[in-house]
């Protein structure tokens, strides 16, 4: 028993002065929990509402009193107007336009009211949706959002529905005699059975998680008979495998910084063995040894990179072809700038141990904060702000263009030239620091 | 010719050379004695260029040593303390690095690989894994690795650490021939018995400092005597301890009474009719000629290895 108690001092001490573990073990998950709480539900901060497009082509007391709902939505913001690039005020978007920022990619939904919206002749109201699914969890809110203030606000739409033509020959009915000749017309005009209407028109039965369930399974629900949705999914229509394809750049920037990383310590393992200090006692320049090392992780980065996406290819049919010039650049740009945070984390630390220890911590958070995990609009403000200072954040939206939207260069164009030049940057430090640095 | 003049390092607190002057001829096997910690690594450290040092000069043939000069580097090759290899390539592509890097190409680099292979009787197990070797022979690659471009000096750090007996006497071998073929050495130990066998000229480092400077002979002349008697402790001389004054000045450890016999017993004839006066038998007796041991201990009252 002595003995036990003896080795377990050991086995304390040693791990109270071995730092990294000692930060691997408490400060990452408080860390890591603290984000996940910030997401799903905790009281961190307030989550920043989802943007959406907004577009209104009609006039109508109805249509104004919809916009005015979901203006006042706490989940998602109506944009009605952008700013041209060069031009100094902000223009109203039209469905054209609207159509068009949805397929670049600037925002993942647009929300038309037509002209046709509600008419003397129409027998539903009638609305249209653009969307790219570029992100399920954020697609999904948005339609539960958005239909959630449609039936929520029915009971006032309803006096509205009675002034027009849709209701109007059913005024001065009593309830349930209303309710049944509705049921009769509908169940006429859309071969429903009569009871399954009149079923569902009890409101008192409607269970709201079944009406803020997303999308397409409210299709045989009366209410969308009264409500005409009409949605155009503009990107990634085609995409064999949108799952994957939405996320292989994610999970592939995170898997390359720990590789990365790796090798760039690997530096400290040269030092340890004295084959680092063999070579600096030859005919060697220290620069000429970073070079190498330098070279050598970023085409080890590449690799990796190249055969994830082709194992993504093989096994679940994403297609890295179509686009396959972009996705190299960004691939490129992405393992400069992986690099050069291994790179950086070598440069600055003083041993192995330390260097893995601590490019984990980093690792991972910016995995969870930049995207490589989840998408970056569940984050609040604050935080999504933090995410655009991390790596993964910048790699993820080159590879969702690249991969998922089919984009041209000039739309990879920013994150590209901001993962080249943090790679140059953070790079130069790291050569700075190695000639001061514990390595040489 | 090698010569270090007023060279000063300090890493933080730690004083680890304090003014080390030393002047290494061609042609010398030159021997750097001294114990753990005494800052023979350092000082090879700086005379290859590794450590920059704060104070003093390394001139190589009457050329300044400057940081970072490639030329300069060439003249030397160095083998490190440590097993400076990459453990998990085959022997000969670890040479085939280190050669290259050398400006070694194409076949003059492969004969040369051959060659010292040859010498450290490695050749034999050149494609394997060198993580594989014995000690003794990684050690020997380890050489191998610094002798391939032909340099003028050969700066070796304990080269022996960690070897068997057999091992050992092929380094001692190698270098000796290397030495003979006109290469300078400069050989670090803290073996006193290697420093005796190998060097033609020593100097004792202790503490960052030079304590002693001189053919093996010169430095044995420090010490007034030249022989020690070792009497083993037992029950017999224990009762005698008194007597044993007699021959000498007495000191005593766990095992022995050491005696530095007094001037009348300069002749050895002398002291051992004394002791058979004193009625010691023979086998308790030892005479133990002097050694840089004692010329270490005389200098710095500490023994050279604790
Ligand atoms: N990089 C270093 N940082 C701090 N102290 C060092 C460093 N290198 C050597 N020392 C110290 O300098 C002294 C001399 O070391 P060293 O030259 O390695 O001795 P030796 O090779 O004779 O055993 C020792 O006290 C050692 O701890
Ligand atoms: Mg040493």
């Amino acid at each position: 028993m002595r003995n036990v108690l003896i080795l377990l001092k050991k086995e304390y001490l040693r791990f109270v002065v071995d730092k990294p573990a000692v930060i691997l073990t408490f400060l990452l998950p408080a860390v890591l929990i603290f984000i996940f709480g910030l997401i799903f539900g905790g009281n961190g901060g307030v989550q920043s509402k989802i943007p959406i497009v907004f577009v209104r082509n009609s006039d109508e007391p109805i249509a104004k009193f919809l916009e005015s709902k979901l203006d006042s939505s706490d989940a998602i913001r109506l944009v009605k107007s952008y700013k041209k690039e060069g031009e100094k005020n902000e223009r109203k978007i039209d469905e054209a336009t609207a159509q068009k920022l949805v397929k670049t990619g600037k925002y993942s939904t647009a929300l038309v009211v037509p002209a046709d919206f509600i008419t003397d002749t129409s027998s539903s109201i009638h609305l249209k949706m653009y969307y790219d699914p570029a992100n399920e969890v954020e697609f999904s809110l948005i339609q539960g959002v958005i239909q959630k203030t449609i039936f929520t606000q029915l009971p006032q739409l309803f006096p509205l529905l009675f002034q027009k033509q849709i209701i109007k020959p059913l005024q001065g009915l009593k309830r349930k005699k209303f309710n049944s000749d509705i049921a009769d017309v509908v169940s006429k005009y859309f071969g429903v059975p009569k009871e399954k209407i009149l079923e569902s028109m009890d409101f008192s039965k409607w269970d709201s998680k079944e009406l803020l369930k997303g999308g397409n399974n409210t299709g045989d629900n009366f209410i969308s008979k009264i409500i005409r949705f009409e949605s155009k999914q503009l990107v990634g229509e085609n995409i064999a495998n949108p799952g994957v394809t939405r996320s292989v750049g994610g999970w592939a920037m995170m898997f390359l910084l720990f590789s990365i990383t790796g090798a760039a310590s690997s530096f400290f393992e040269e030092k340890q063995e004295g084959s680092l200090k063999r070579l600096l006692c030859m005919p060697v320049r220290r620069s000429q040894l970073i070079w190498a090392k330098y070279i050598f992780t970023i085409t080890l980065g590449i690799v990796q990179l190249l055969v994830m996406f082709v194992f993504a290819w093989l096994v679940f049919g994403v297609d890295i072809f179509s686009n396959f010039g972009n996705l190299f650049i960004v691939i490129v740009a992405s393992a400069v700038a992986a690099v050069s945070f291994g790179m950086l984390i070598t440069s600055v630390t003083k041993s192995y141990q330390q260097a893995n220890g601590i490019a984990m911590v980093f690792i991972l958070v910016m995995s969870a904060v930049g995207g490589s995990w989840f998408p970056t609009f569940l984050l609040p403000g604050w935080m999504q702000t933090i995410s655009r200072l991390t790596i993964n954040y910048w790699s993820v939206e080159a590879f969702l263009q690249v991969l998922w939207r089919n984009a041209p260069f000039a739309r990879i164009a920013l994150p590209v030239l901001i993962l080249f030049s943090t790679g140059f940057i953070v790079n130069f430090y790291a050569l700075v620091r190695f000639r001061k640095g514990n390595i040489f | 010719m090698l010569e270090i003049s007023g060279v000063v390092k300090n890493f933080g607190e730690i004083e680890a050379l304090k003014g080390v002057d030393l002047k290494i001829e061609k042609g010398e096997f030159f021997g750097l004695l001294g114990p753990n910690g005494a800052g023979k690594t350092t000082l090879l450290n700086i005379i290859i260029g590794y450590l920059i040092p704060d104070e003093g000069t390394v001139t190589i043939n009457d050329e300044a040593l400057v940081y970072e000069n490639l030329e300069i580097k060439k003249l030397f090759g160095y083998v490190p303390q440590e097993i400076a290899l990459y453990q998990d390539l085959t022997a000969v592509k670890n040479l085939e690095i280190f050669g290259a890097l050398y400006g070694l190409q194409g076949k003059s680099l492969k004969g040369k690989i051959e060659e010292v292979l040859q010498l450290v009787q490695l050749d034999h197990r050149k494609n394997e894994k060198i993580k594989n070797f014995s000690g003794g022979m990684k050690r020997r690659l380890n050489i191998a690795a610094s002798i391939l471009h032909d340099p003028e000096f050969l700066l070796c750090d304990e080269p022996t650490i960690g070897v068997d007996p057999q091992s050992r006497n092929a380094i001692f071998d190698l270098l000796q021939s290397l030495n003979k073929k006109g290469k300078t050495i400069l050989y670090t130990t803290h073996y006193m018995e290697e420093a005796e066998r190998l060097c033609s000229k020593l100097a004792i480092i202790d503490n960052g400092k030079i304590i002693a400077l001189g053919a093996l002979n010169e430095l044995l002349d420090k010490i007034d005597k030249k022989t020690t008697l070792l009497i083993d402790k037992n029950d017999l001389t224990l009762q005698k301890r008194e007597s044993l004054k007699s021959l000498g000045e007495v000191k005593e450890n766990d095992f022995y009474f050491e005696i530095i016999p007094s001037e009348k017993f300069s002749k050895n004839s002398l002291l051992f009719s004394e002791l058979e006066k004193l009625q010691i038998p023979d086998k308790f007796v030892e005479l133990k000629k002097a050694s840089l041991e004692d010329v270490f201990f005389k200098l710095t009252g500490r023994k050279l290895r604790d």
